[in-house]
């Protein structure tokens, strides 16, 4: 593997990394109106067609690792749903099961603490999903879609926010077990906004494979095939697009996931069409999820909070779990005192990226940003946000300093960028 | 896939169109769908159940609550705003359950208020903190607030 | 330890030589932790990668113990009939501190190329034979013997050296 290695975050200033047979370089990013985050992809092209994308990352470092070191346990359960903007219950997930197995507790939490945690991770991926087909289709131009599945997330929002209290970030986890519970009410109002919206996603998945203007866009558009799926190590709904049948929630269950009946989704064709349709699948399994825990939750019994010493023993542990863009895994060492030794967080999209950028190799410039959409980038969920590296018409690259430089005196005396 | 029709989202467009916008003005949703009782806001503490022990200072995970005691019923806790993220820990770990973060009646007001005036609130003022000492260690706190602020700024400039 | 290690050879079905490995320990039902000295790292990832097939490669993280550096490969063994997963994590102990050298894997793995570089960013471990060893994350600008996760720089003092540089930087300009 290490003679064609060629490292796909090797971004030179020089511009003596471009490739041979690339007549012109597309920058994109960092800010740019297509993506949400700061992203920088540099896609060498000849003619219509990509010959290799290269991506650089790193800049906007929040260094969270190392924040966490100088908090306490307890304090870090709020720091951790801050790892991701939009799925943050399942890092906290992730965060507070190592945190209950170094503290030896990990058996004592009540079924009714783990429905509601359960219920909390499902609900984010049902509206995790739902906004990104939604801005698949509007990267594919079908505005239509776009609003009305945007209009649809609605209903989960309104859900999460009676339940937990707040919209996105539900914070529902501590280190013990959860910190409200469910009550009948609430679960009896959000059983019909539930079977509302079963009806919705099926109307969308009935537009995302029938509608001819979505499907041509996306069908054998980017092909990722299995072999270099097990190469380039992608993970979540990317693998699975690709007939790789992984999810933590099977293959090593965490919670109780072995305990709900549900089906594994996966597609082997491995274009983005494939990765759209197990998205839409999932949803569906996650909102029939809901369903079953609620009706499990009105017999279901136990403490919600077990008290846990601040202290947290000697000892280290890796847990995992299926985020919705896919793998997040976390390493935790403890020292005995109450704050970690080191705590190392891995979110799904960085090891997503490669995989993304070997499908451009070869396809039509129009055809990038779907491809591009299709690993559901979120830049704030690698913990290494962007730095920004920025060229004008001609070969000129800013440095990453020079250029925020610039912008801040650019805003500053609102005068133009450039 | 297998077959590929046109227009498959022409019914639901046409039903929109006739239908009227979807979103609502601010205070129109807020009639419709009021916010839940509980959802997260500010803290605010109970002072006749607060023993000041001090437990809520020191699990804030955003250092934005201090306080300054003489003993169990002579103290004071403030908070500065924009730095709370109303996660709750306080409520969670409080031992005598003093702390509410659930809605109140002003709820625009300690949501959008971020003015320097505003920043710090006094949460809880008990024994012989309470009147003249803690408005005046609250005067001395956003003096402080707003030289940081000034200081910030020279620094961006 | 050779309970746990005649288990794990039974589930990835090779043998490893026995000085190989310093340590395996079964964390629980199906998961387990390999330690083994940096010098013979690589014949058993080789192992590992040919022999039982893994392939597959989560992350890296890297820490300090008492005076050397540990690096951590989390790699997964997949069971792709019965849809299960085996996690190991693979720990590189007695990296030394004052010249960090350890062998890289991207012989085995294509995604050891950005955790191996992160690592190299935060603790300056250097991965021998790694083609492309620079930065990645930091700013280009950073100083060069700052190595942010070492534990020898608290929070305040990396807060203080990120507020220096934007100063110095704004007054080259
Ligand atoms: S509010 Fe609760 S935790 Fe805080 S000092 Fe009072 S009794 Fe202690
Ligand atoms: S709600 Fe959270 S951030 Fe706000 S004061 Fe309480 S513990 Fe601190």
């Amino acid at each position: 593997m290490a003679e064609d290695f060629r490292s796909r975050f090797r971004v030179l200033t020089d511009g003596s990394d471009a490739p041979l047979g690339a007549d012109h370089h597309i920058f994109v990013g960092p800010q740019h109106p297509w993506a949400e985050e700061p992203a920088h992809f540099i896609i060498h092209v000849k003619g219509e067609r990509v010959v290799e994308a290269n991506i650089r990352i790193g800049f906007n470092l929040r260094g969270m690792e190392k924040a966490m070191e100088a908090r306490t346990w307890r304090q870090n359960t709020m720091l951790i749903p801050r790892a991701c903007g939009i799925c943050s219950a399942v890092h906290q997930n992730v965060y507070v099961r190592l945190v209950e197995r170094l503290a030896g507790i990990e058996d004592q939490i009540s079924e009714r603490a783990r429905l509601i945690r359960m219920f909390s991770c499902e609900a984010e991926r049902v509206h995790s999903h739902m906004l990104w087909y939604g801005i698949l289709a509007h990267d594919t131009g079908f505005d239509t879609l776009f609003h009305v599945t945007w209009r649809d997330r609605e209903i989960i929002m309104d859900i999460v926010e009676d339940i937990s209290g707040n919209r996105v970030n539900p914070a529902l986890m501590l280190i013990g077990g959860v910190k409200r519970d469910l009550p009948k009410e609430r679960a009896d109002k959000a059983r019909p906004m539930i079977n509302d919206l079963i009806k919705q996603v099926e109307y969308h998945k009935k537009v995302f494979t029938e509608e001819a203007s979505i499907v041509n866009r996306l069908e054998n558009v980017g092909v990722l095939t299995k072999e270099d799926a097990k190469k380039l190590t992608p993970n979540g709904p990317t693998a699975r697009g690709s007939g790789l049948p992984y999810d933590i929630r099977k293959t090593f269950p965490y919670e109780l996931y072995d305990d709900i009946d549900w089906n594994l989704v996966y597609y082997t064709e491995g274009d983005v069409l494939a990765t759209t349709l197990v998205r839409l699948d999932e949803t569906l399994e996650s909102l029939r999820m809901l369903n079953q825990i609620l009706d499990r939750l009105e017999t279901a019994s136990g403490e919600l909070l077990q008290r846990v010493k601040p202290r947290i023993s000697e000892g280290k542990y890796m847990t995992r779990a299926e985020a919705p863009r896919g793998e997040d895994i976390h390493y935790g060492i403890a020292n005995g005192t109450d704050k970690p030794e080191r705590y190392k967080i891995r979110a799904p999209s960085l090891g997503n990226i490669d995989a993304t950028l070997k499908r451009m190799d070869g396809e039509y410039i129009a055809d990038m940003p779907v491809i591009l959409r299709s690993y559901d980038p979120c830049f704030s969920c690698t913990n290494r946000v962007m730095i920004i590296n920025q060229s004008t018409g001609e070969k000129k690259i800013m440095g990453q300093d020079e250029f925020a430089l610039k912008a801040i005196k650019a805003k500053k005396y609102n005068r133009p960028f450039f | 896939m297998s077959k590929k029709k046109l227009l498959v989202m022409g019914g639901e467009a046409i039903k929109n169109q006739v239908k009227g916008p979807v979103t609502l003005h601010i205070s129109e949703r807020l009639e419709k769908h009021p916010p839940p009782e509980d959802i997260r806001t500010i803290p605010r503490i109970i002072e006749e159940k607060c023993i000041m022990c001090g437990t809520c200072v020191k699990v804030c995970p955003t250092h934005c609550l201090w306080m300054e005691k003489d003993d169990k019923d002579n103290g004071m806790i403030w908070l500065l705003r924009p730095q709370c993220m109303w996660c709750g820990h306080c409520q969670t770990y409080c031992p005598k359950d003093a702390i509410h973060i659930d809605r109140e009646p002003s709820l625009s007001v300690s949501l959008f208020s971020f003015n320097v005036r505003q920043d710090y609130e006094m949460i809880c003022a008990k024994g012989s903190f309470k009147g003249e000492k803690a408005e005046k260690k609250l005067a001395e706190v956003i003096e402080e607030g707003a030289k940081t602020i000034k200081e910030i700024e020279e620094f961006r400039s | 330890m050779s309970d746990a290690l005649s288990e794990l050879e039974n589930i990835l079905n090779i043998t490893i030589p026995k000085d190989f490995v310093e340590e395996v320990v079964k964390v629980e039902e199906g998961h387990f932790d390999i330690i083994s000295p940096f010098e013979k790292a690589y014949a058993l990832m080789k192992i590992l990668h040919d022999d039982a097939g893994i392939y597959h490669l989560t992350t890296i993280s890297a820490y300090e113990k008492d005076d050397s550096f540990n690096v951590c490969y989390h790699i997964q063994h997949r069971i792709e009939e019965e849809v299960k997963e085996i996690p190991i994590n693979f720990i590189i102990t007695k990296i030394d501190k004052d010249n960090p050298k350890t062998p890289s894997m991207i012989d085995f793995f294509v995604a050891a190329d950005y955790y191996e570089r992160e690592c190299y960013d935060f603790y300056g471990i250097y991965f021998n034979d790694h083609p492309f060893m620079e930065r990645l994350i930091l700013p280009e600008k950073w100083p060069d013997d700052v190595r942010p996760m070492k534990k020898e720089y608290s929070w305040e003092q990396i807060r203080e050296i990120t507020l220096n540089l934007a100063k110095q930087i704004s007054e080259d300009d």
